[in-house]
C-alpha cells in the first residue's frame, strides 16, 4: 500500500477524480469519468515520475446500472498495481475513447470488451467481434444475457446449497450461524 | 432453371467449363459482407498479384484452433489476419454463476499446459477479497508445483517449435519429459492435466511419498536432461537459420503491444512479475531473470533460447523450495460457504507465457459479480500480425511457435 | 440511438483510396482489380465430362451417378443408390468371406486419425501418440493433416458453435469408411461447458459417433482403450453405420 502514490495521484488528478483514491492490499484504485480517459492515461504513461509503462489488463464491467472499463497498469516507480476505473458509461450507448494510441496492444482487448459488452471504443481501427461469429447479435457478458442453467433445471436442482445463490438479503441468521460453525 | 450442369454440381464463375461440387457450407477466406472497420477494409482489399490464403481452423500446427488469413504476394506474406473464437467457451460468464470454489476448476482449461498458474491468480485474488493468509508450507508447495509445470510447459514449447518447423523427433523427447513431470503432479493432485489443486487458502493436499520419490529421481537427472535438451536443437543449422532474424521485436514495440512474459524478456525488457511485483514466497528465493536482446531487440531464436534459460532458473527454484520447505498446515481454515465483502481485487502471476491476471469483483454473495481473466497469449497473439509482414509463409509457423500461444487461453 | 452489433460505421466501400475506384480504372495488369467478386458469366458453355471407362461393376446400383450429399442420415440408409456398400454391412444373410476378414483386419490395424485436436484433450491425444504411450503400436501413428487421407476423426476438445461448421465440413470431406471417436467430456455431452452459450453439447448432435471416451481429460491409456474398442467395432462390423443416429445420447432433462 503505497501512501505516497495516493497523495501524488490525488494531487495530480484532483479535478478528474470522481471518487477518492482507494487502496487495499497492494492495489491503488483511481476513478475517473469516461471523458477524461485519454488525458489521464497519457499523463500516467508519459510523465517520468509516474511512468506506467506496462498495461496489464483492460476489462469491461457491467454493473447493472452502468458500464465501466477498468485498466490495470504497472510502473517501476511504485510497488502497487494501479487500477483506473472509467465509469459512467450509459448502458444503452457505452462509448469511450480508445487506448490504442498509447498501447497498440490494447486493440484486441478492446475488441474483446466490445464483443462481450457492446462498449464502443472510439478510434479503434478494428472494432469487430473477436470471439463470437461476426453475425452474432447479443453481447454475452451483459447482465441481461442469461445462461440456461442446467443445475437449476435438473431433477436434483436446488437441493444442495451450491445451486442456490444467496443474495445478502436472503442470508438469514440461521444460514450465517451455520456457515460460521462449518 | 435449366442448366448444363448435372445435379449436385455447379459451374465455376471463373471458367464455366469447370464443374465444381456443391459447396457444403461456404467458408470463404473473404467475409461475404462489406468491411465494417478500417482494418478490415485495409486487409481485405487486394492489390495486383496478391491473394488470400486461409490457414483454416484445423491445421497441422498444434497450437489449437486458430484461423489465420494470409494475404500473400507469391510466397511473401504481405499481411495477416488471425481469426479467433473457435474455442470460446464462455468461461467468464460461467464464472459469474459459479461458486468461488468451483471457479478454480473452471479456469483450469484456459492454458491447459500450465493449468496450475491458471488457478493461482484467481486464488490469489479471492484471498485478497477474503483477507486470508496462506500458510507458508502451502506457498512453498504452490511455488514448487508451479515451477515444475513451467519446466513442463517450456519442454512442450521446445517440441512444438521444432514440430512447426518440420522436425518430428523433438516432440517425442518433449512429451517424455512432460509425462514424467505430469505423473509426479498426478501423484499429489490425482490428475495429469487440469489439476484443480490450488484452493482458496492453500492447496488441496500435502506432498506424499510417491511425489517425493519421483521428484527426487527427476531432480537427480534434471541438470543433465536440461543439457541434453539444449544440445538437441541449438546447434542444428537448419533450425537456427530458420529462426535467426525472423520476427524481430524491439523493446519499445514490445511494451507498447502490452506483451509480457518470455516474449517481452527476449525483446530486452527485464519485466518478470515474480520480481517486478513479487507474490507468494518469491522474495525469499534466489533466482535470476534471463533477458535477451537488450541491444536491439530479439528474434525467434532469442525467444527460444530464453525459455531454455528459464528452465534452468526454474530448476534452481525447485531446488531451493525442496531445501527450505517449512512444516505446517497446507490450507487455511475457511468456512465452506465463502461470501467475501463487496470489493474488487486484482492479482497477477508469471505464467509460462506471460502475465496472467485475474480481476475479481465481489458483491457479497457466494458467486463473484465479475471475473475478468487476462490471458497472456491473447495479447501476445497480436504480435504475429505485426512480425510477419515481409516474411515467407513457412516463417509464419516459426514466428507463431516462438510466441508460444495456447488457444485455450486466447479464446477463453 | 441504435446499437448495431456490426460496429461503428467507418467504411462503406471496399477500396481505401482513389486508385481503387472501380469505375475509372480497367482491370489491367499493374492496376488494382475492379472488384473481388467476379461478375456472373454471360453465357454458359457445355461442361466437359469424362465418363468412367476404367472399371464398372455388374450391379447397376453399385455406383451412384452422383455423389450423395450426406452419408450419415437415417433417411438415406436404405437407399441403394445412396449407400452402395450397404449390402455387405450388417446384413445377416451375407456370410463374410476371408477376403472381407482380411480387409477388416487391414482397416482395423491402420486406422489413421485426423489431427483434430481442439483443446486440452488434444494434449492427451498427443501424449497417447508419443513415446510413453505409443499409439503407433496399433498402426495409428500418422496423424494426417488432410481429411481426405484419414480414417478416424478423433474429436478431442470442446466444440464451439463457431467451430461446428468447419468440423462438420471436415467430417464430410473424409471418405468412407470413416469412424468418429468423441474424446473427452466436452465432446461426449458438453461436459463442464454444458451451460455455456457458445458450445455444442456433445458432437453427437452433429455427426454419428462410434466410440465415446469420457474423462476430463481421459488418460492416454483411456484413449487407447477407446481406440481398441473401435478396432473391435471395425473388425466385427458391429458398427452402427449406416444406422448411426445423429442425436444426443443423453435424455434432454439430464
Amino acid at each position: 500500500m503505497d501512501r505516497l502514490l495516493r497523495r501524488r495521484l490525488e494531487a495530480r488528478f484532483a479535478d478528474k477524480l470522481t471518487g477518492p483514491v482507494r487502496q487495499r492490499h497492494d492495489e491503488t484504485e483511481l476513478r475517473i469519468g469516461a471523458a477524461d480517459l485519454t488525458e489521464v492515461m497519457t499523463a500516467l504513461h508519459d510523465e517520468p515520475d509516474l511512468d506506467f509503462a506496462v498495461l496489464a489488463d483492460l476489462a469491461g464491467v457491467d454493473t447493472g446500472n452502468q458500464m465501466q472499463v477498468t485498466y490495470h497498469l504497472w510502473s517501476a516507480t511504485t510497488p502497487d498495481w494501479l487500477r483506473v476505473i472509467a465509469d459512467g458509461l450509459p448502458r444503452d450507448n457505452p462509448r469511450i475513447a480508445t487506448l490504442t494510441g498509447l498501447w497498440p496492444g490494447a486493440e484486441w482487448m478492446e475488441r474483446e470488451t466490445y464483443d462481450m459488452f457492446g462498449i464502443i471504443f472510439e478510434g479503434n481501427r478494428d472494432l469487430r467481434r473477436i470471439y463470437m461469429p461476426p453475425d452474432y447479435t447479443s453481447f454475452p457478458l451483459r447482465k441481461d444475457f442469461y445462461l440456461a442453467d442446467d443445475a437449476a433445471r435438473s431433477p436434483g436442482g436446488g437441493v444442495r446449497h451450491m445451486e442456490q445463490t444467496h443474495a445478502p438479503s436472503q442470508a438469514t441468521e440461521r444460514v450465517v450461524r451455520r456457515t460460521v460453525k462449518a | 432453371m435449366t442448366t448444363h450442369a448435372p445435379m449436385g454440381q455447379h459451374a465455376s464463375e471463373d471458367d464455366p467449363r469447370i464443374m465444381l461440387d456443391n459447396q457444403i457450407g461456404a467458408f470463404e477466406a473473404v467475409p461475404p459482407y462489406p468491411p465494417r472497420t478500417e482494418r478490415e477494409a485495409e486487409f481485405y482489399s487486394l492489390r495486383d498479384g496478391e491473394m488470400f490464403l486461409n490457414m483454416g481452423p484445423q491445421h497441422p500446427s498444434t497450437h489449437g484452433v486458430l484461423r489465420v488469413v494470409l494475404k500473400i504476394n507469391g510466397e511473401q506474406v504481405v499481411d495477416l489476419d488471425p481469426v479467433l473464437g473457435y474455442l470460446h467457451r464462455g468461461v467468464e460468464k460461467l464464472c459469474e454463476t459459479s461458486d468461488y470454489h468451483h471457479i478454480i476448476s473452471q479456469v483450469d482449461p484456459l492454458e491447459y499446459v500450465s493449468s496450475l498458474f491458471m488457478e493461482w491468480a484467481p486464488v490469489m485474488a479471492f484471498e485478497k477479497l477474503l483477507d486470508v493468509r496462506v500458510p507458508r508450507r502451502a506457498e512453498y508447495i504452490r511455488v514448487l508445483t508451479g515451477e515444475l509445470l513451467r519446466v513442463s510447459s517450456h519442454a512442450l514449447f521446445q517440441g512444438w517449435m521444432a514440430l512447426d518447423l518440420g522436425g518430428l523427433t523433438p516432440i517425442l523427447y518433449s512429451f517424455i519429459e512432460r509425462d514424467e513431470i505430469v505423473e509426479m503432479l498426478a501423484a499429489i493432485t490425482g490428475q495429469r492435466m487440469l489439476f484443480n489443486y490450488f484452493r482458496i487458502g492453500g492447496v488441496n493436499g500435502d506432498l506424499n511419498h510417491e511425489f517425493m520419490s519421483r521428484l527426487g529421481d527427476w531432480m537427480s537427472r534434471a541438470a543433465k536432461q536440461h543439457e541434453a535438451s539444449i544440445g538437441l536443437l541449438n546447434e542444428n543449422e537448419i533450425f537456427v537459420r530458420r529462426m535467426r532474424g525472423i520476427g524481430k521485436l524491439d523493446k519499445d514495440t514490445a511494451l507498447r503491444m502490452a506483451v509480457t512474459g518470455p516474449n517481452l524478456r527476449a525483446a530486452g525488457v527485464p519485466f518478470d512479475v515474480r520480481r517486478a511485483h513479487p507474490y507468494s514466497v518469491y522474495p525469499e528465493l534466489e533466482f535470476d531473470i534471463p533477458v535477451r536482446g537488450t541491444r536491439d531487440g530479439g528474434d525467434s531464436l532469442d525467444r527460444y533460447l530464453l525459455r531454455l534459460d528459464e528452465v534452468k532458473e526454474s530448476i534452481r527454484i525447485i531446488d531451493q523450495c525442496l531445501h527450505n520447505m517449512p512444516d505446517g498446515p497446507v490450507m487455511a481454515r475457511l468456512p465452506r460457504l465463502l461470501r467475501p465483502r463487496p470489493g474488487r481485487a486484482w492479482a497477477a502471476v508469471e505464467a509460462p507465457r506471460g502475465l496472467y491476471g485475474t480481476y475479481a469483483i465481489s458483491d457479497g454473495t457466494d458467486q463473484p459479480f465479475r471475473m475478468k481473466i487476462h490471458d497472456p497469449s491473447f495479447v501476445n497473439m497480436q504480435l504475429v500480425g505485426m512480425l510477419m509482414k515481409g516474411n515467407l509463409i513457412a516463417d509464419t509457423m516459426a514466428v507463431m511457435a516462438s510466441i508460444d500461444p495456447v488457444m485455450g487461453g486466447i479464446d477463453k | 440511438m441504435a446499437m448495431t452489433p456490426d460496429g461503428p460505421d467507418v467504411v462503406t466501400g471496399l477500396g481505401v483510396g482513389p486508385e481503387d475506384d472501380p469505375q475509372t480504372i480497367p482491370d489491367q495488369p499493374g492496376r488494382a482489380p475492379s472488384s473481388l467478386v467476379a461478375a456472373g458469366a454471360a453465357d454458359l458453355m457445355a461442361p466437359i465430362v469424362v465418363t468412367n471407362t476404367l472399371w464398372t461393376s455388374a450391379s447397376a446400383g453399385a455406383y451412384a451417378s452422383t455423389a450423395p450429399a450426406f452419408t450419415h442420415l437415417r433417411e438415406l440408409a436404405h437407399d441403394e443408390l445412396a449407400n452402395a456398400d450397404t449390402a455387405r454391412w450388417g446384413q445377416l444373410e451375407v456370410i463374410p468371406t476371408k477376403a472381407d476378414l482380411l480387409v477388416d483386419l487391414i482397416r482395423m490395424n491402420s486406422l489413421w486419425p485426423l489431427l483434430s485436436g481442439l483443446a486440452c484433450c488434444a494434449i492427451e491425444m498427443m501424449s497417447a501418440a508419443t513415446s510413453k504411450n505409443d499409439m503407433d503400436r496399433w498402426g495409428m501413428f500418422p496423424f494426417r493433416a488432410s481429411p481426405r487421407q484419414a480414417d478416424v476423426l478423433i474429436v478431442a476438445g470442446t466444440l464451439t458453435t463457431k467451430m461446428a461448421g468447419p468440423l462438420v465440413r471436415l467430417w464430410e470431406q473424409m471418405p468412407e469408411p470413416k469412424w468418429c471417436v468423441a474424446m473427452g467430456d466436452c465432446t461426449c455431452s458438453g461436459g463442464r461447458y454444458k451451460r455455456s452459450y457458445s458450445t455444442i453439447e456433445g458432437i453427437d448432435r452433429l455427426m454419428p459417433v462410434d466410440v465415446y471416451v469420457p474423462g476430463c481429460p481421459p488418460r492416454p491409456e483411456g484413449l487407447i482403450y477407446g481406440m481398441m474398442k473401435l478396432g473391435q467395432l471395425v473388425k466385427e462390423r458391429r458398427g452402427q453405420w449406416p444406422d448411426r443416429p445423429i442425436a444426443p445420447n443423453v435424455p434432454e432433462d439430464v
